[in-house]
């Protein structure tokens, strides 16, 4: 069973729920934004360099988020009714929820989306739909291939968080390191169900992790 | 020493200071300071001019208690500025280009404009050489300005929404009621807002611009309520960037009364964005219902031939 987890329950170590605080989310304005749970994910900071920092993490993250969404869309697409579509669907929820996430982090931040959203979403649902048009072993592969490059790419951003301000970012590493481990339970059901049985699977799965890597380069600057 | 005090306090009305009434009273607070250092009566050092911080720093040490000396500046502050701390770069800047928007109607948006206000300031007029950007600083400053005066008005109406004091408005209506709060604070300097819409668009002043105009956008969507994650975050502030610019430009050749043509004619730009805005939306669901008329059309087809069978 895989495990169903609710990010907005993300609690502290001591596993006590913060006190609700009305946050400074927008260092620009002065009135308060109260927050709707009882923490904020991204820590309020008047430096502009660190605020640019962090709003490129997550423009990219979400850009992320749903560009797997449109890959599983593209995969349901085709391979809707089939056996492996239950598995499919309940990857797809968490994906779901991972960009519910991201859309509530980037509304309350005031976080501008990359502009080439249109062209992941084009893009991943093609992916989704042709890698599953090889049946269900082309689509797991795929899975692999992709949460293979989503994890690596929040481990990255994990290391820079540590390497800058570990308490300071404690809740935004919380955060990154749920989805990563949700990632890689992803690239593990993709291995369980027959993914490298696909023909050409080495050829397959480093094409998709050299355009992941493009994507993310793209959305990180865009 | 009472008699000392009040020779300190007539050497600090003068407005010449002469360095030796300076030593003299600076000399006599000292004892003033050492002889009854609870007493209320001594003036505050503030109250006397203080300009040369390097001389006088060391020895009125005692004597200026908690106030900071004054920075070097090569101005004497005659306005006196009572209790007031170190003034950045900055500041200071910020305050004289204040200060020459008095004197835009009459001199335009230009250098001239700034050395007048940094001589009321009792500063030399070239004291422009601080802005290298000359006039471009000034039109900059005033629209930085007044976008900082927009958001705080819409950040107060929208804690007087958020405390149940006042109605939410509309869309529609927030955005035409933004943009005229904002554009109402170019009427003072209508006549020579041409001028400085030329200046914006210089080469060199253009990011600036741009990042102003960018932000105020932003803001005004934030504020009415805007907290789009997809493509609409761009289209929204695209259309309400060229409300905002093609408004600015019929108010400066707008003669009617209290501009009302103007506000006409920004209703009607915000009633097309609107309409355009539905028009997507129903686009979009007939387009969704074209689609699923086919798929229905595509599965009977394929439960006539016997092609839908589970793999």
């Amino acid at each position: 069973m895989h495990r169903f987890v609710r990010p907005q329950l993300m609690l502290r170590d001591s596993k006590q729920p913060l006190l609700p605080r009305a946050g400074h989310l927008c260092t620009n304005h002065k009135s308060v934004v109260s927050s709707v749970r009882g923490y904020v994910v991204l820590p309020p900071t008047s430096d502009e360099e660190e605020k640019a920092m962090l709003h490129r993490m997550m423009r990219v993250d979400h850009a992320g988020e749903y560009g797997a969404n449109r890959i599983y869309a593209g995969q349901m697409a085709v391979l809707g009714r089939t056996q492996i579509s239950p598995l499919i669907q309940e990857m797809w929820d968490q994906e779901k929820q991972h960009l519910r996430k991201f859309n509530e982090i980037l509304a309350e931040n005031r976080v501008r989306p990359t502009l080439l959203l249109p062209l992941w979403n084009i893009a991943g649902f093609a992916l989704g739909a042709g890698s599953a048009l090889l049946g269900k072993e082309g689509a797991m592969a795929c899975t692999v291939a992709v949460e293979e490059s989503i994890s690596e790419h929040y481990n990255s951003q994990i290391r820079t968080l540590m390497e800058k301000d570990p308490e300071k970012y404690t809740e935004l590493l919380q955060l990154i390191k749920e989805f990563r481990d949700d990632e890689m339970e992803h690239h593990d059901t993709g291995l369980e169900h027959d993914a490298e049985s696909v023909p050409g699977y080495q050829l397959m799965k480093a094409i998709i992790q050299v355009g992941c890597k493009a994507a993310i380069y793209i959305s990180e600057r865009l | 020493s009472f008699a000392l005090l009040h020779v300190a306090v007539q050497g600090t009305v003068s407005l010449q200071c002469s360095n030796v009434r300076r030593g003299f009273h600076r000399a006599a607070l000292l004892r003033l300071a050492s002889d009854s250092k609870s007493d209320t009566s001594v003036p505050p050092p503030s109250y006397h001019e203080v300009h040369t911080a390097g001389e006088s720093s060391s020895s009125s040490a005692q004597g200026e208690s908690s106030e900071d000396a004054q920075p070097n500046t090569s101005f004497q502050d005659q306005s006196g500025e009572h209790g007031e701390d170190y003034e950045t770069e900055e500041q200071l800047q910020a305050r004289i280009l204040t200060a020459a928007l008095e004197f835009v109607p009459q001199h335009g948006w230009t250098v001239e404009a700034i050395a007048a206000a940094a001589e009321t300031l009792g500063l030399s007029s070239a004291s422009t050489g601080m802005f290298n950007n000359g006039a471009g600083d000034l039109v900059l400053h005033f629209v930085a300005q007044c976008n900082a005066q927009l958001a705080e008005t819409l950040a107060e109406q929208n804690n007087q929404v958020q405390l149940g004091q006042a109605e939410a408005k509309k869309t529609a209506e927030f955005l035409k009621d933004a943009v005229e709060t904002r554009l109402r604070m170019l009427i003072p300097y209508i006549d020579t807002w041409p001028q400085a819409m030329s200046i914006l668009l210089l080469p060199h002043n253009i990011p600036d611009s741009l990042k102003h105009l960018s932000t105020m956008v932003d803001d005004i969507w934030y504020y009415a309520g805007d907290r789009s994650t997809d493509v609409n975050w761009y289209t929204r502030r695209a259309a309400l960037t060229g409300i905002y610019n093609t408004t600015e430009l019929v108010m400066v050749q707008d003669s009617s009364p209290d501009f009302e043509e103007t506000w006409a004619f920004l209703d009607n730009r915000i009633k097309d964005v609107v309409n355009m805005a539905n028009t997507a939306k129903q686009v979009q669901a007939t387009g969704e219902a074209v689609v699923q008329g086919l798929m229905g059309a595509a599965i009977t087809l394929k439960n006539l031939t016997g092609m839908n069978q589970r793999r």
